[in-house]
C-alpha cells in the first residue's frame, strides 16, 4: 500500500520510513504538515497516512481536517503519531478527522497492527467504492427504461429519444442488456394465428 | 541435553532485541540503550546500508542545531522557540535511544516558561548530557564502520 508519512524529526522519519517499507510499503515521505497536505491533495494521494500532531505551521491536526474537507471516493485511513499523552489530546485527534491515534514511542509491533487494520479499511473501502460504481453503472440502464414513454396506441411502437418511433422490442434492446426470442403467445394463437393458418390452407387447396 | 547447552539453545532462539534487553543488566548507565540498537538493528534490511549508522549520521547533522537554537532561545527568554527545539531533539534522543538528552530535553520543554536562571540550569544539563551522547554516539559509528 502507499503509505504517507509526515515527520518533522529527521531520526524518526527515517525510523518509520525504514520499518514501513520492511513491512512492504510503498512510503511517501513528507517533511512537515503543509508538504503532506500538498501530496494528500494530488488525485494519486496514498490511501493511508501516518502524521506526527507536533509540526511547525501546518501541524497533524490540521492536515487531519483539510484532508476530511475533500470529497473521494475513498477517503484515506489517518493514524496520528505524538508524544501528547491524555483523552483530552485523542478526543482532539479524532474530532479532527483521524481514524486512529498513537503515542511515542510507540511499540513497533502494535504500529504494525494498526497499520494492518488501516490497511484491512483501506481494501475494504476501495471494494466497496467499486461495487457502487458498477451499481451506478446499472442505475443508469434501469433509469432509461423509466419514466413516461410515448407509444402509438396502434402499432405499439414507442417514440425514442430522437423523436425516431421504434418497435418495442428495438427500443428495449437499445436501453438495457435484454436480447429477444420470438414466438407466439396462446391467445394470439387462438384469435389471430388460428385464423391465418386455415385462410392458408384453403388457399392451398385445388380449386374443384 | 546438559543445563549448560539447554541455555546456550535458548539465547541463540531469542531475537537481537531480546538479547540485547537480556544482556542490558546495566542500560540505565549506558549512554544508548542496547535495546533500542538491537531494535533498529532488527528494522534494518539486508543488502542496506547499516541503519544505525545512518542514523548516526542524521542525528549529529541535525542535533547540533537544537541545541544551538536552544541555547540563543534560553539566553534571549524565547519560551516558544526553546519549547519547540526541546521538543524535535527529544523525538529524535529518544527514536535513538539516548534517554538522557532525551529526558532533559523533556525538562526544558515543560519548564520553557520558568525563570531564566532555572531554564539555564536545564540547559546546561542538556548540554552535558548532548555532549556526553555525541562521543557515544561517534564512538558507536566508529565500531560499527570498522
Amino acid at each position: 500500500l502507499r503509505v504517507l508519512i509526515a515527520e518533522d524529526d529527521v531520526v524518526s522519519r527515517r525510523i518509520l520510513e525504514t520499518i514501513l517499507r520492511k513491512w512492504g510499503h510503498e512510503v511517501v515521505t513528507t517533511l512537515d504538515g503543509e508538504e503532506a497536505w500538498q501530496a494528500m491533495r494530488e488525485p494519486d494521494a496514498p490511501a493511508l497516512a501516518i502524521l506526527d500532531v507536533m509540526m511547525p505551521e501546518v501541524d497533524g491536526l490540521e492536515v487531519c481536517r483539510r484532508v476530511r474537507e475533500l470529497s473521494g471516493a475513498t477517503p484515506p485511513y489517518i493514524i496520528l503519531l505524538t508524544a501528547k499523552h491524555g483523552a483530552r489530546a485523542i478526543v482532539d485527534g479524532m474530532e479532527a478527522g483521524a481514524d486512529d491515534y498513537l503515542i511515542k514511542p510507540y511499540d513497533r509491533d502494535e504500529l504494525r497492527a494498526r497499520v494492518q487494520v488501516g490497511v484491512r479499511i483501506v481494501e475494504l473501502q476501495t471494494r466497496l467504492a467499486g461495487r457502487v460504481r458498477e451499481l451506478e453503472g446499472a442505475l443508469e440502464h434501469v433509469k432509461q427504461l423509466q419514466g413516461i414513454l410515448p407509444i402509438c396506441s396502434y402499432c405499439k411502437k414507442i417514440r425514442g429519444d430522437s423523436d425516431y418511433w421504434q418497435t418495442v422490442e428495438s427500443y428495449i434492446a437499445d436501453h438495457s442488456e435484454a436480447e429477444f426470442s420470438h414466438g407466439i403467445c396462446p391467445n394470439c394463437y387462438e384469435t389471430t394465428v388460428q385464423d391465418q393458418l386455415a385462410s392458408f390452407r384453403a388457399s392451398l387447396e385445388p380449386v374443384v | 541435553m546438559s543445563a549448560e547447552l539447554l541455555r546456550m539453545d535458548n539465547y541463540l532462539a531469542q531475537s537481537p532485541t531480546q538479547r540485547a534487553r537480556a544482556n542490558s543488566g546495566g542500560a540505565a548507565t549506558q549512554v544508548i540503550d542496547p535495546v533500542m540498537l538491537a531494535s533498529l538493528d532488527e528494522a534494518w534490511a539486508e543488502g542496506e546500508p547499516d541503519l544505525v549508522v545512518e542514523l548516526i549520521d542524521l542525528y549529529l547533522g541535525d542535533a547540533p542545531q537544537w541545541v544551538d537554537a536552544m541555547r540563543t532561545a534560553a539566553a534571549g527568554n524565547d519560551a516558544r522557540v526553546l519549547k519547540r527545539a526541546a521538543h524535535t531533539l527529544k523525538g529524535s534522543s529518544g527514536s535513538l535511544g539516548i534517554a538522557q538528552v532525551a529526558e532533559a530535553c523533556r525538562m526544558l520543554e515543560l519548564n520553557c516558561s520558568e525563570s531564566a536562571a532555572r531554564v539555564d540550569e536545564l540547559f546546561q544539563q542538556l548540554d552535558r548530557e548532548f555532549a556526553t551522547a555525541r562521543a557515544a554516539l561517534a564512538a558507536e559509528r566508529m565500531r560499527r564502520v570498522a
